[in-house]
Order: structure tokens, then C-alpha cells, then sequence
């Protein structure tokens, strides 16, 4: 499994031990102009295409109060943008039987849940094309 | 005073229909677009590359000391290829056009607009997920984030909305081969492809005064609600 995540996250992804190669890419929270911007989008394309090539899963981990842009545009062209970007791979590859999703974090979501949420949602047998919202930012508020 | 309204990629199909419904409004337009097609049009032209730094910049320019009202970042392109067979370079030019100029035309021009003014952005119903679009589907996703955190940073004084079109009779569109794109239309529950005066009605009734900031129409004859 390759992962792409902050310290803190692949420490509790490499407890897990999850079996097989597939991707686990996590929105930078420095994103400070748009040069940075596409750069993330770009590293998530060239990553998520070899994970394509592989027909394998891919989660991309965003942060909840992106997908409502509330932390500034260029945070929020990222992870909305992955969130689409995730949709139509969800279509590409359910044909191949690998799934491909997103998660949604808050500030004070624990990494060794995160974790454990990436552990379901790499499953072949879970949902595809998802985003799973693991802070409240969302309640009562736009669906992306 | 005169209004003054901006609209990019008006050379042609959607964003020139847009800028000719507004001139109908009583809108003065400054047309952007990197093709010299402009020349055919009534708007104010100006014929640049809004992925340049310069381009945004001459923008900035002809608008001069003019108080802006409306913004419409309509130029888009596409480079469609199923995820393993896309390229960077078709992913980098479709997130440039597609998604970095609206970010810097906005950055540019949001200062110069007037209060109770309106910012309207293109994205696509692909947005939602569409095969073989993976990098446009980005671009566009990114469109709605862009569109949402504008609306929430220009409150009270300007209000910031998205179009996601679906499949609207243009050149581009039409240049779709005849069979398959009778098997795209056959799956819109309305049953035919969108005009792009349909488009431009929409643009004309969210840039006048109203309520609604940081929401995505999404325009494709129930094509998002189909199997």
C-alpha cells in the first residue's frame, strides 16, 4: 500500500498492515498559492494512475471544512477537486473491481481513526465512489 | 453609469451567449478569449492566455478605473483519456484553464467589484463523476471549492455562484461523433442536449440582486438523476 499521509497517519496506517498495493493520498493543510495547488492535484493524478494501472483501491483524505471552503480557495479547489476526481475513477475502475472513496476529516479526528476508516474503505467488497465524514462540519450544512 | 460585466472563453458556444444575454440586459462586456473569433462579437475584446500571469494582467488593464459588477469564467477546455492513458500534460492544461485562471482572474478582479456584484463560474456536471474525464472532473470539482470559499471570503458585498452544465449544444459538443452522442442524449431524461441560451438565461437571473451565494446549479435536463 503506498502511502502518500502525514507522519502521524502512516504511523497508524503501517500498524494496520494493510494487504495488497493500492493508494492512500492525503490533502497537504499548506497550501499556499496555486502553484501548490496543482502540484497536489498533479501528485494525486500521477499516484492514483498507477494505482489504476494495478486495479487497485484508492482513498484520498481531505479535510471536512474544505469541502465547504471554509479554510480559503486554495484548500478547497483541492479537496473538492479530489472529491471529483474520486467519482469518475469510482466509475473507471468499478469495472475492475477495485473502489476508490474519500475521507473527510476535522481538526480534532484521531489519525488511529482514520486509519481504521481507510482499513473499511479499501475492502473491494465496500462502497466506491464515497466520501466518509469523520467530523461534523457537514451537519446541516451543503452536501459536496 | 454603465454596467460592466467580464466574461472569458466568449469567442464562441456558451460564454458567447452569455455575454450577448447580458449586453440584452444592458451590460457593457469585456470579452476574454485566447482565439481570434472575438472579432465577430459586439463585446469589448480582449484576446489573451489567462493561464499567463500577463493575461490576468491585461484584463486588469481595460477594466482600468471601472467599477465591475459582474464576473463569468466560463473558458474551459477538455483533454479526455481514461485515467491509466491520461498524460500530466493533459491533466496540467485542463487544471491551468480550467481551474488556476478563474482562481487568478478572481484574486485580480474581486478588489475592483462593486458591492451587490456577482461572480458566476462554469463548472460542469461532470463534477459529479464522468468517464474519461478524470482530470476535468478535477478541474471542475475544484470549480465548486473555488466557488464555495469565495462565497463565504466576498460576503456580504459580492455573492459567488457555479453553473455545472451537462451536455449543451456547442462546437465542442457537436464535434462529439453523431452515434455516440445520440446515446449520450438518450440517457438525459429531457431528452436533447441543453441550448446555450439556456445557460445564459440562468447567468442573467443569478447576477441580479438575490439571496443565493455559494450554490451549484446543475444544468443537464436530469442527466445527474438517470441510470
Amino acid at each position: 500500500m503506498r502511502l502518500l499521509v502525514s507522519p502521524r497517519l502512516q504511523e497508524h496506517l503501517e500498524a494496520l498492515d494493510l494487504p495488497g498495493p493500492g493508494l492512500v493520498f492525503e490533502a497537504s493543510d499548506r497550501v499556499k498559492d496555486w502553484e501548490a495547488a496543482r502540484g497536489a492535484l498533479i501528485a494525486a493524478f500521477t499516484a492514483s494512475q498507477e494505482t489504476a494501472v494495478a486495479e487497485s483501491p484508492v482513498v484520498y483524505i481531505v479535510h471536512g471544512d474544505d469541502l465547504l471552503g471554509r479554510r480559503g480557495a486554495l484548500a478547497a479547489m483541492v479537496a473538492t477537486g479530489l472529491l471529483s476526481a474520486a467519482r469518475t475513477a469510482a466509475i473507471e475502475l468499478s469495472r475492475k473491481g477495485a473502489v476508490v472513496n474519500v475521507i473527510a476529516v476535522g481538526d480534532d479526528t484521531p489519525a488511529e481513526t482514520v486509519a481504521r476508516w481507510v482499513g473499511h474503505l479499501v475492502d473491494p467488497a465496500g462502497p466506491t465512489g464515497e466520501v466518509i465524514r469523520l467530523d461534523a462540519a457537514h451537519l446541516g450544512k451543503a452536501l459536496p | 453609469m454603465t454596467r460592466l460585466a467580464v466574461v472569458t472563453g466568449a469567442a464562441r458556444g456558451i460564454g458567447r451567449a452569455i455575454g450577448e444575454r447580458l449586453e440584452a440586459e444592458g451590460f457593457a462586456v469585456i470579452g476574454v478569449d485566447i482565439g481570434d473569433a472575438l472579432a465577430e462579437t459586439s463585446f469589448e475584446p480582449v484576446q489573451v492566455d489567462l493561464t499567463q500571469p500577463e493575461g490576468i494582467a491585461a484584463v486588469a488593464d481595460v477594466i482600468g478605473d471601472r467599477r465591475l459588477e459582474v464576473v463569468v469564467n466560463n473558458a474551459g477546455i477538455t483533454r479526455d483519456a481514461r485515467l491509466v492513458n491520461l498524460t500530466e500534460a493533459d491533466v496540467a492544461a485542463v487544471l491551468d484553464v480550467n481551474l488556476g485562471a478563474p482562481y487568478r482572474l478572481c484574486q485580480a478582479l474581486a478588489p475592483r467589484m462593486s458591492a451587490g456584484g456577482s461572480i458566476v463560474n462554469l463548472a460542469s456536471r461532470a463534477y459529479l463523476g464522468n468517464f474519461g474525464q478524470f482530470n476535468y472532473s478535477m478541474s471542475k470539482g475544484g470549480v465548486v471549492g473555488l466557488t464555495r470559499a469565495l462565497a463565504l471570503e466576498l460576503a456580504p458585498g459580492v455573492r459567488v455562484n457555479a453553473i455545472a452544465p451537462g451536455l449543451i449544444a456547442t462546437e465542442m459538443s457537436m464535434a462529439i461523433p453523431e452515434e455516440i452522442r445520440q446515446k449520450m442524449v438518450a440517457n438525459i431524461p429531457l431528452g436533447r442536449m441543453g441550448e446555450p441560451e439556456e445557460i445564459a438565461d440562468l447567468v442573467a437571473w443569478m447576477v441580479r440582486p438575490g439571496y443565493i451565494t455559494g450554490h451549484v446549479f446543475v444544468v443537464g435536463g436530469g442527466r445527474s438523476l438517470a441510470p
